[in-house]
């Protein structure tokens, strides 16, 4: 397969991939300057600058002309946007950021697993590349939090930000548009709901056990549609573009 | 009977090796293992393929254009496509003994190479990493056993 054949089913699928790429990249760098401590504010900026490069890599293998990415990811109507709730949503509190950070990494690597055998060679090679920086992602995400855990005023809020942000990250394992099609077509491997579970382990490990009821509720139905906090999100990350739409970066 | 060729692939190395990383200015981004491979055709059209540090680097762009620039620059060079390669990936063993040398003396940043423990720039004590972000997403940071500095250390 060469991207100008990929097939609109399987841009779809990719897109929702990238848009999630995305969007966690321009949430993790809101904290640059505003974390609670220098080197989260490091850390966050890095690991956001991760997460922006690999949506690069897939929106270019969803366009025809790799200069167009800025302009494609800037100029789109929200309606054309791909992201799951969980990028979307404004969680302004240190403990939810790294809440979501942690669950966002425990299930990104799982994802990038789905390409490893891919019948699109260029996605066999940018998963290689992506599960090696996402091992320092967890690390770092996992570290912390088992840090935090042990002083108990901490352990209540990560808990508390858990039960928040656990719904949203069903939403993020399910209804991803054209997965019949990239199961089909060979691109994946298979279904990412299908490794939910490894997540959810991966999840109960750390924290322990867990209301059921929170890995199987979720309110958002459809990639199709914005969450509230879309809106402001998007002309925050805009604003630079915005000011001058054919410069070059 | 021998080819003509407009430009060598020698020439277009050398060219490409007067470019410096943007964050370390004097250091080329060849000694960095930037560079991957070099392609020209009898007619001088010239390929120049990359490998980034990472795929989030803010910086590709402006080497892309400094490579651009040096190699227009050179006799019998008619076009020049830089390309940035997802294959291989690069890591901290691509980084020549000359650029991990000048980087720790000029910049007083220690190189993570595989398997090797990270030295102080300073005092050549051993350090201990601290966290895998730095100041910079490809510098991690180590804290020197001797001097208790913070040693920045370029990493993969």
């Amino acid at each position: 397969m060469i991207k100008s054949v990929l097939p609109s089913e399987i841009k779809e699928y990719l897109l929702a991939f990238a848009d999630d790429e995305h969007l966690m990249g321009q949430q993790h760098t809101e904290w640059i300057g505003i974390a609670p401590f220098l080197e989260e504010d490091m850390a966050f900026a890095s690991i956001g600058q991760d997460e922006l490069g690999h949506a690069s890599m897939l929106y270019a293998l969803i366009l025809e002309d790799s200069s167009e990415i800025d302009a494609f990811i800037f100029n789109r109507k929200p309606e054309e946007w791909r992201s799951c709730q969980l990028v979307e949503s404004n969680h302004r509190n240190w403990e939810e950021a790294l809440i979501r950070h942690w669950c966002y990494d425990m299930a990104e690597d799982l994802r990038w697993e789905l390409f490893r055998e891919s019948s699109l060679p260029e996605l066999v090679l940018i998963s290689e590349r992506a599960l090696k920086e996402e091992k320092y992602h967890r690390q770092h995400a996992d570290a912390l939090v088992e840090n935090l855990l042990t002083v108990p005023a901490s352990q209540s809020r990560l808990t508390k930000a858990l039960e928040e942000i656990v719904p949203e990250v069903v939403e993020l394992f399910s209804s991803i548009p054209g997965e019949t099609e990239a199961i089909s077509s060979g691109l994946v491997s298979g279904k990412y709901c299908d490794v939910f579970s490894t997540w959810r382990s991966r999840v109960e490990n750390r924290f322990g056990t867990l209301d059921s009821k929170l890995f199987t509720t979720s309110d958002h139905q459809s990639r199709t549609k914005r969450h509230s906090d879309f809106g402001p999100l998007y002309g925050r990350i805009r604003e630079v573009f915005l000011l001058d739409p054919k410069a070059v970066w | 009977m021998s080819i003509e060729i407009a430009v060598s692939v020698q020439d277009i190395h050398a060219a490409v090796e007067t470019v410096n990383d943007p964050e370390y200015p004097g250091i080329s981004i060849v000694d960095l293992g930037l560079l991957e491979n070099v392609k020209v055709n009898e007619i001088g059209e010239v390929v120049i393929e990359l490998i980034p540090t990472f795929s989030g680097c803010p910086a590709l762009q402006m080497i892309a254009q400094d490579v651009r620039e040096v190699t227009e620059k050179l006799s019998g060079v008619k076009k020049v496509d830089v390309v940035w390669l997802n294959s291989p990936v690069w890591n901290v063993n691509r980084v020549t003994a000359k650029a991990e040398k000048d980087l720790a003396e000029k910049f007083i940043v220690a190189v993570q190479i595989q398997d090797r423990k990270v030295e102080c720039p300073r005092c050549q004590s051993e350090t201990t990493i601290k966290s895998h972000f730095g100041p910079s997403r490809c510098r991690s940071v180590h804290v020197c056993s001797g001097c208790n500095e913070i040693v920045e250390t370029l990493r993969d």
